[in-house]
């Protein structure tokens, strides 16, 4: 069993690599599928002041359950079973995190493969994240 | 004011509203989050209305209360205080949330109540940045608009890939800051015609001074658990109230 871990923002290139971990499993990789989604934290302390920590809250789960949905729902449809996990944190440092306390083997994940601009305002996600996990790193475009 | 002036004043302007604007729109964001869907979009119109709205009395008030003797450097020090305050972690214990109302004019009540308290930081910091001309002031409101609006998606992601950003933010408001105090009526009053450099060294002190501390205090400071997971079964529909802790 190859412990897996994908991380998806439900993005179509997240799901890409969701489609890569099915071919994995149908050439006949036996997978631990577990699929993290992070939320990047939205509360500063003006907004705690102002808004229930319950409503802030059920306002990651519902975040959290629109960008994970898809990639479940193909992971169902391949008949591969797999675990959700939603967190709040710094995008690469959670999914590193996750890494790391679930043992992975592999990580999965898409990359946006934006215009150089974009890529030099915004940065890439999967360069913090290969640069902070030690298992290898599957990017998918 | 000289077209460069005019300029990087417009610059900080936007920097600012980037900086301490963002989390307008989450409130509103969530405000609205229990509203029933019709009901939604409206109130967040009510709430981006009122957001500018206070903004323009607020920084208007700001600016003819800044020509006022020492009232410059009251607004340094609190700007110096809002610039060290961008750079802490968040108090975990902080504030007990106002409840989310399920109808309209409770949301829009405490967007409203939320637009003026979160506008204040923003508005010293503009009327600050803005030396008093109405013109960029003005600006400043419509520049803030789509960052209200729009914006706090690209701008939690900025923060999310470049911390050094707020570091930056905080340099800008020490600097701002800095101006602003050597330009007070009172002080000129006391030492007569300050020479022009005065005020750009002010200005590096206050940067310095935001920074240093900020980064200090944030160091002292213990840092909270940086990962924090989401139970992915509450049912969002939940009647209000404390759920306890699920694992």
């Amino acid at each position: 069993m190859i412990t897996t871990l994908i991380a998806v923002d439900g993005s179509d290139h997240s799901l890409r690599a969701v489609d890569a971990v099915c071919r994995l499993a149908a050439a006949g990789l036996a997978m631990d599928v577990h699929v993290l989604n992070v939320q990047i934290p939205v509360e500063s302390g003006h907004v705690r002041m102002f808004v229930e920590a319950d409503a802030i809250e059920g306002y990651y789960r519902q975040e959290g359950l629109a960008a994970l949905a898809e990639a479940c729902a193909r992971l169902d449809r391949a008949g591969i079973a797999h675990t959700r996990h939603l967190a709040v944190g710094h995008v690469a440092d959670t999914i590193a995190h996750y890494a790391t306390q679930l043992k992975a083997e592999q990580v999965v994940m898409g990359s946006h493969g934006r215009g150089a601009l974009r890529h030099a305002l915004m940065g890439s996600v999967a360069t913090d994240v290969i640069r902070r996990v030690d298992a290898p790193v599957t990017l998918v475009r | 004011m000289d077209a460069s002036t005019f300029l990087i004043a417009v610059a900080q302007i936007i920097m600012i509203d980037i900086l301490l604007g963002g989390d307008n729109a989450v409130v509103i964001a969530l405000a609205c989050r229990r509203l029933p869907e019709a009901q939604r979009a409206k109130g967040i119109f009510w709430g981006v209305v009122g957001a500018i709205a206070v903004r323009i009395v607020l920084i208007f008030f700001a600016v003819q209360l800044l020509a006022l003797p020492w009232l410059k450097l009251l607004g340094a020090v609190l700007l110096v205080w809002i610039g060290i305050k961008l750079l802490l972690p968040e108090d975990d214990d902080a504030h007990e949330g106002m409840a989310a109302s399920d109808n309209l004019w409770g949301a829009v009540r405490t967007v409203i109540v939320a637009d003026v308290v979160m506008s204040l930081d923003n508005v010293i910091a503009v009327a600050g940045a803005a030396h008093g001309n109405m013109a960029l002031v003005v600006f400043g409101i419509l520049v803030s608009v789509p960052i209200i609006v729009w914006g706090s998606r690209f701008v939690l992601k900025l923060m999310d890939r470049f911390p050094a950003v707020i570091t930056l933010g905080g340099a800008l408001l020490g600097w701002i800051a800095g101006g602003m105090a050597v330009s007070d009526s009172a002080v000129a009053g006391h030492f007569g015609e300050l020479p022009g450099w005065l005020k750009y060294a002010s200005g590096a002190a206050g940067a310095v001074l935001v920074v240093a501390v900020g980064k200090w205090l944030a160091h002292r400071h213990a840092r909270k658990a940086e990962v924090i997971e989401i139970s992915l079964d509450a049912p969002s529909g939940a009647p209000r109230g404390k759920q306890g802790g699920q694992a």
